[in-house]
Formats: C-alpha cells, sequence, structure tokens
C-alpha cells in the first residue's frame, strides 16, 4: 500500500512537472473592452523595421486628434510570432478589428473578415492598383486591402566580381553559377551566391528559382508544388550548392543574417528588397554594389512581388464605422506615402505611386514590378504551402529534388 | 524552465521528508486522534489546503482537461474550432514517418543529457564539499548557469558557434581545428547541432543536480565516515561503499526531476536547431512546437502533447518501479 501511494505520489509530482510546460499554451489575452462613450479599435501589426511601432503612433496620433470619440489600441509583433499570437486571438475570440498580415485567406473561408469594400470609402477603394486588389481576391471580392508592396532583385558586389574577373553582372542560371563559381574561388571566406533556404524565408528563394525556371507553386484553386515544371529550378538549386558557388550549408542559413554577411562585402551576390538598400547604406555606405534583375533560366525578366494586407475582423460587427474611418485616413497620400517611404517599401495606391515616381532608391525595384508574379495566397491552402517550404525546402542540400517538392506538396495537401 | 525546477523541487523533496517524519511514529495522525479523518476534518482544512487545491485545478488539471479536449477537435489553420474529429489527430501523430525517429532522439536526448549531468554534478559536489579558500565565491559562480535565462545562455552559444563571427569558430579555425575560413557551420548541420545543444542542456542542468547531492552528501555524518577510515577503506572504496548509497536519496529525486525537465526542455533545442530544415534534429517537444508554430495545427500538437505526457509518465513510472528511489538505505 505504502510503495503503490509512493508510487502514485512520483507519478503525481511528474504529471504536474510536465504539464508546466503544456500549460504555457494557454496565456489568455486581455480583454479590450470599449471605453465609456468611444469605440476602441484593435490593431495588430507585425514590425517591419525598427521604427515600425513609432510609425503606425505616428498614424493613430494623427487619427485620434481627428477622431477623439475613437481611440486604437496598438500592438507590435514580431514576423516570428504574428501569425501565432494571431491565430492564439481568433481562437480565444479576441480578433483584433484591424490586422496586418500575409495570408488571409484562411480567414476569409473561415468567414471573419468584412470584405474590403465595406470598409473603405469608395475612393479609398478605387485607389488602389487593381493588379494589388486583384492579388487579394477569394472568389471575385477582395477581403484584405494592399497595404505595401515589395520586388526583389539581385544585389551585386561589384568588387567581388571584378576581383574574379567577371564582366557583367548574370542575367541567366549559366551566367550566375559561373560567376558564382568564380567569386568562392577567391578564398578567404568569400561565398559566390548568398542562398537562404532556412526556415525565415525559404519560400522566397524558392520562388526565386522555381519560378524562374517556368515552374509555379499553384494558383486560387490549386496548390502545384511538385510539378514537372519545378524541377528545373530545384535541380539548378542543387547544381549551384554543389558546385560550391553558394556559403556553405545553404539549407539551414537564414535570410536576415545571410544580407549582414552580403553587407559587410563577403558575398558576391544575393536577392534583396528594398530595405536592404537602406541597411547597406546605415551599416556599410562604403559598399560598391548595384541592383540588377534576378537571373532567370533563359535572361527572360522576372521578379518575385510580395504583398502584404491589411485586413478588418467582423468580431461583433459593431465596429464598421469606426474601421472605414480609420482606413480611410490611414489611405490618404499625405499618411500613406511618408509611411510607405519611411519603411522603404513600395506603395500600393495610384496616388502614392505618382507621389514616389521619383525615388532613386526604389527606381530599380519599381521598373522590375510590372514583370512580379506572386505567391497564390488566395488559396486556403496557401499557409499550409508556406510552413511547408519554410520547413524542408532546405532539404535540397541533401536530397533529391524530386523527393523534396514531393513531401512538400504531401504537407501541403495535408494542412 | 527554472520556474519548472523550482516548483517541482519543492512538491518532491516534501515526498520523502514526509515519509522521513513518519518513521518515527507509525501509524501517524490516525493513532493520535483515534479515529479516521473524515468529512468535518476536510471541511476543517480546506481554508488550509484549499489555495492549493483551488490552483492545482486551475493550473494543472484545467489545462489538461483542455489538452485533451483540444486533442479530439479539428481545429483550423486560424484557430476556430470545426468540431469533433476522434482520434484522428492521434492517427496522424503516430503515422507521421519521422515519429519514431524523433521518438528514439527524444530517449537518446534524455538519457545522454541526464547521464552526463549527474557524473558530472557528482564530481563538482565533492570539490564544493571540501573546505577551501573562496568555497563560498565558487559555490555561487555555479549558480549562475540557474540564475541564467535558458534562452540567454543558449542564444550565447548559438552566436558563438556561427560561421564568419562567431568566436568559438573564430577559435577554433584560429588554433587550426576548422579549415575553412569563415568557420563551420555547428548548428546547421543536425549532427553538430544536437551533440551542442547536449553540451548546453548539461551545462544549465548542473546547478540544481549539483546542489540536490551538495545537500545530499551534507547529511552523511562524520562518524560514518571515520569509521570507515578506521576500517581502511580508501577514498575509492568510501565514496563507492559508503557515501554513493547514502547519496541514494539525493540522487534518485535528482535524477527523476532531471528526466522530466530534459524531455520537456524546448528553448535549447529551438534555439540551436531551429534553422535545420525537415526533422533530422527534432526531439518531441521541438515537434510539438513545429506543429503549433510553423503548421498552426493546434489540434494535432495538443494530440502529440498527450502522447508526450504519457510518455513521461511511463519513463518515470518505470524508473520509479525499478530504481525504487524512496527506498530506505
Amino acid at each position: 500500500m505504502k510503495k503503490s501511494l509512493r508510487l502514485s505520489a512520483a507519478v503525481a509530482v511528474a504529471a504536474a512537472a510536465s504539464l508546466t510546460l503544456a500549460s504555457c499554451g494557454f496565456g489568455g489575452g486581455s480583454g479590450s473592452g470599449d471605453e465609456a462613450g468611444g469605440t476602441t479599435l484593435d490593431l495588430l501589426v507585425p514590425s517591419y523595421s525598427d521604427s515600425t511601432q513609432g510609425l503606425w503612433e505616428d498614424v493613430i496620433e494623427g487619427f485620434e486628434e481627428e477622431n477623439p470619440d475613437i481611440s486604437v489600441n496598438l500592438e507590435v509583433q514580431s514576423w516570428d510570432n504574428l501569425e501565432s499570437v494571431i491565430a492564439t486571438k481568433v481562437q480565444g475570440g479576441e480578433a483584433p478589428d484591424i490586422y496586418n498580415g500575409g495570408p488571409f485567406a484562411g480567414f476569409a473561408a473561415d468567414g471573419l473578415l468584412y470584405p474590403a469594400e465595406e470598409v473603405v470609402s469608395a475612393d479609398t477603394y478605387g485607389d488602389f492598383q487593381e493588379s494589388f486588389l486583384a492579388n487579394a481576391e477569394v472568389d471575385g471580392t477582395a477581403y484584405a486591402l494592399p497595404l505595401i508592396a515589395s520586388a526583389r532583385a539581385l544585389f551585386v558586389n561589384n568588387a567581388l566580381l571584378e576581383q574574379a574577373g567577371v564582366a557583367a553582372p548574370p542575367t541567366t542560371w549559366d551566367e550566375l553559377l559561373d560567376a558564382a563559381t568564380k567569386i568562392s574561388a577567391l578564398g578567404g571566406g568569400t561565398a559566390g551566391y548568398g542562398m537562404p533556404l532556412g526556415s525565415e524565408e525559404a519560400q522566397a528563394e524558392a520562388a526565386v528559382w522555381l519560378w524562374g525556371g517556368g515552374g509555379t507553386f499553384g494558383d486560387a484553386t490549386e496548390i502545384t508544388v511538385d510539378d514537372p515544371a519545378n524541377l528545373p529550378g530545384a535541380e539548378q538549386i542543387k547544381k549551384m550548392i554543389d558546385a560550391g558557388a553558394t556559403q556553405a550549408d545553404p539549407g539551414s542559413t537564414d535570410r536576415s543574417p545571410l544580407m549582414d554577411i552580403f553587407i559587410q562585402g563577403k558575398i558576391g551576390m544575393q536577392v534583396g528588397l528594398p530595405p536592404t538598400v537602406g541597411q547597406i547604406e546605415e551599416n556599410n555606405p562604403d559598399l560598391d554594389y548595384s541592383i540588377v534583375p534576378i537571373p532567370t533560366q533563359d535572361g527572360s525578366p522576372f521578379t518575385l512581388g510580395v504583398m502584404d494586407q491589411l485586413m478588418a475582423f467582423q468580431n461583433d460587427g459593431d465596429k464598421q464605422d469606426a474601421i472605414t474611418k480609420f482606413l480611410d485616413y490611414y489611405y490618404t497620400s499625405d499618411v500613406y506615402v511618408p509611411w510607405v517611404q519611411a519603411e522603404g517599401f513600395l506603395p500600393v495606391t495610384k496616388s502614392g505611386a505618382e507621389a514616389l515616381g521619383g525615388e532613386e532608391a526604389l527606381a530599380p525595384f519599381l521598373e522590375v514590378l510590372p514583370d512580379a508574379q506572386f505567391y497564390p495566397s488566395t488559396n486556403p491552402q496557401w499557409a499550409a504551402t508556406d510552413a511547408a517550404f519554410k520547413a524542408l525546402f532546405g532539404q535540397l542540400q541533401t536530397k533529391p529534388a524530386q523527393e523534396v517538392l514531393t513531401e512538400i506538396q504531401a504537407q501541403a495537401d495535408a494542412g | 524552465m527554472t520556474i519548472d525546477i523550482m516548483s517541482t523541487t519543492t512538491d518532491t523533496s516534501s515526498t520523502p521528508a514526509g515519509a522521513a517524519t513518519g518513521r518515527p511514529r507509525p501509524g501517524g495522525t490516525d493513532s493520535r486522534t483515534g479515529r479516521r479523518p473524515g468529512g468535518r476534518d476536510f471541511l476543517a482544512s480546506l481554508p488550509w489546503i484549499g489555495p492549493a487545491l483551488i490552483l492545482i485545478f486551475g493550473v494543472v488539471l484545467f489545462p489538461a482537461v483542455v489538452m485533451f479536449f483540444n486533442s479530439t477537435r479539428d481545429i483550423s489553420i486560424s484557430g476556430v474550432d470545426h468540431g469533433s474529429v476522434g482520434f484522428d489527430n492521434y492517427v496522424e501523430v503516430f503515422s507521421f514517418p519521422y515519429f519514431w525517429p524523433i521518438f528514439a532522439r527524444t530517449i537518446v536526448w534524455v538519457v545522454v543529457v541526464v547521464a552526463a549531468t549527474v557524473v558530472i554534478s557528482l564530481g563538482l559536489a565533492q570539490v564544493l564539499n571540501k573546505a577551501f579558500p573562496g568555497r563560498r565565491i565558487v559555490r555561487l559562480a555555479v549558480i549562475i548557469p540557474w540564475a541564467a535565462s535558458v534562452v540567454m545562455t543558449t542564444m550565447v552559444v548559438y552566436y558563438g558557434l556561427e560561421p564568419y563571427f562567431g568566436i568559438i569558430n573564430k577559435f577554433l579555425v584560429d588554433i587550426g581545428l576548422v579549415d575553412t575560413p569563415e568557420g563551420y557551420g555547428w548548428t546547421r548541420n543536425p549532427a553538430t547541432a544536437f551533440a551542442w545543444s547536449i553540451v548546453v542542456a548539461v551545462f544549465v542542468s548542473l546547478p540544481f543536480t549539483t546542489y540536490t547531492i551538495l545537500a545530499g552528501l551534507a547529511t552523511i555524518p562524520g562518524d560514518v565516515l571515520e569509521a570507515a577510515k578506521m576500517d581502511g577503506a580508501g577514498p575509492m572504496r568510501t565514496y563507492v561503499s559508503v557515501i554513493l548509497p547514502q547519496l541514494r536519496g539525493a540522487l534518485s529525486v535528482a535524477v527523476l526531476i532531471n528526466i522530466i525537465n530534459v524531455f520537456n526542455s524546448l528553448p535549447i533545442l529551438k534555439v540551436m536547431t531551429g534553422s535545420i530544415p525537415g526533422y533530422d534534429a527534432d526531439t518531441i517537444m521541438t515537434l510539438i512546437f513545429k506543429y503549433i508554430q510553423n503548421q498552426h495545427k493546434v489540434d494535432v500538437a495538443s494530440a502529440l502533447s498527450v502522447v508526450a505526457f504519457l510518455i513521461v509518465i511511463v519513463i518515470v513510472a518505470v524508473y520509479v518501479k525499478v530504481v525504487k528511489p524512496t527506498k530506505e538505505v
């Protein structure tokens, strides 16, 4: 009797200890009720840069001045956490009123979002560039408002290229492989091509290569990662790795830390974003670099466009007016353009594009934007596909290309 | 994790203490009051045990029930509950092709970390039990890994191991152990990242284990050691035949708590192996985390948590059955 009592005591202790971890997942968010007489809007946004919080605070301050009866609650999260935070909030019935994020089709499919047209005035709605709006549609209805766009281009370290005896920046895969191999051969820890296939943003590097070889991830109705059209790109990645043209361990290298190495001048070429220009200016202004279109299999122009959206959750359905007021205020040229400019992205409104047309740093990106292809983010399965790429695509370093694509497709289908 | 240790320490150390106080007066409470504790006794004691009961129900049992409930539901990516699916989530967990390798790796992780921790701690405790100048400072230094946040400690090692700028990598390159000038991607390859995680896990587990053993050493009476000396036992013989058996209580508590803690440890592996694609460096805990973070499958993650919970129970039950940690010497 005594022995079994001790056994159960020990088991109980084990239970208590192991549950401490499990119970960490149940952090309930604090309720945000309406303040007396006014409406409170909850705004959940990711952090694009160190200044994101300040920029939003400025917007909110200006808005609250014009609308004293509405107050706005700002919550800034890192990109790493954003999607689990929103999932927890939705599950807990505490979805924010306005949310800035990537994949939105899942929320739309669950019937949680206002159609875009219902939360902005007709003027604001008409100011969005059509191609972006089309990218936010599910079954012909836009459920998200385009917020910012970015395009990718190849950042080239001119000094390293010259040192390796490469005359001009590459435009095709063959030229890229050749140039990168030569730069890697310089030694001293120099890498020819910076290839980040790590979990941070594997889907972007995947798109750069798979789409550059004529592939696609699918469309609004179907995800087609395991497709013969995607094989050339995947094989080319393996070719780059096997030739030693990339940095070591590309399969588990994340994008941001690798970009830092490029900025330090130790990588010949890497695909970057508009904000990269600002990063270089801040950290290593002496870097001699140029920005060129991403090389593709046959040299035809292409870029990966990424658009982030604002979406409005219905919740109790009583805040539609306040949300509309806030969004209309935000998208006015005077508020929106400085915001986009400070973050270093590309504007999605017609008035914004006009206002920023003369910006020199953005010019190389605005130039490639017409050839932009987007993720199939209106497909409800895209979020699962995105996750599968992040978790599995880096295995290309060691596994056969076909096997990796099949595995990603399987996980995307299961999601 | 530190909090885990703290709470479990108090829980478990009370078990042997209770057993010890119960020994001198067999029968305990019953013989003194002369009747069985009834409903009135329970009511009278409620104000004292009430807060603890509320805590146990609110913090331990309620989340466990919710977790089990979630594991039988179909919860969408955005967190909406689409109804019951029975045990489908468990089927998904067990039919995941990487589950069994991950299971095996989890066992390796627990056994290696706990074994290494205990062996090193035994040595450390022996040193710290000797009187020498500055012992207090050395004892304090041993606590530091315990006092520092596990994530912070792991981050320091992680950045040290980074190629290009990591200080450990630089050192290894400078003394010629690594050929490539930018260093080796220790945290980029499953095997090396896992090995380094074990090193960090042992490091952060040492303080607790050392101090538990140190407390055990303090309970060994000096006359027993003197008697061993009189009987002509050498230092080795004294240690193995006299000291170790008397450390049984302290050791078994330390091992038990370490098993649970190490099994449930997420932050070290999450930091050290987080950027590695695929599932070649995962344990059950990081797999749970990946289900939640990457795939947003709260339902499957809950099912796996329940499975993990059962595994811990089984491990502990086997341990208690085989080692009999509460048996008196």
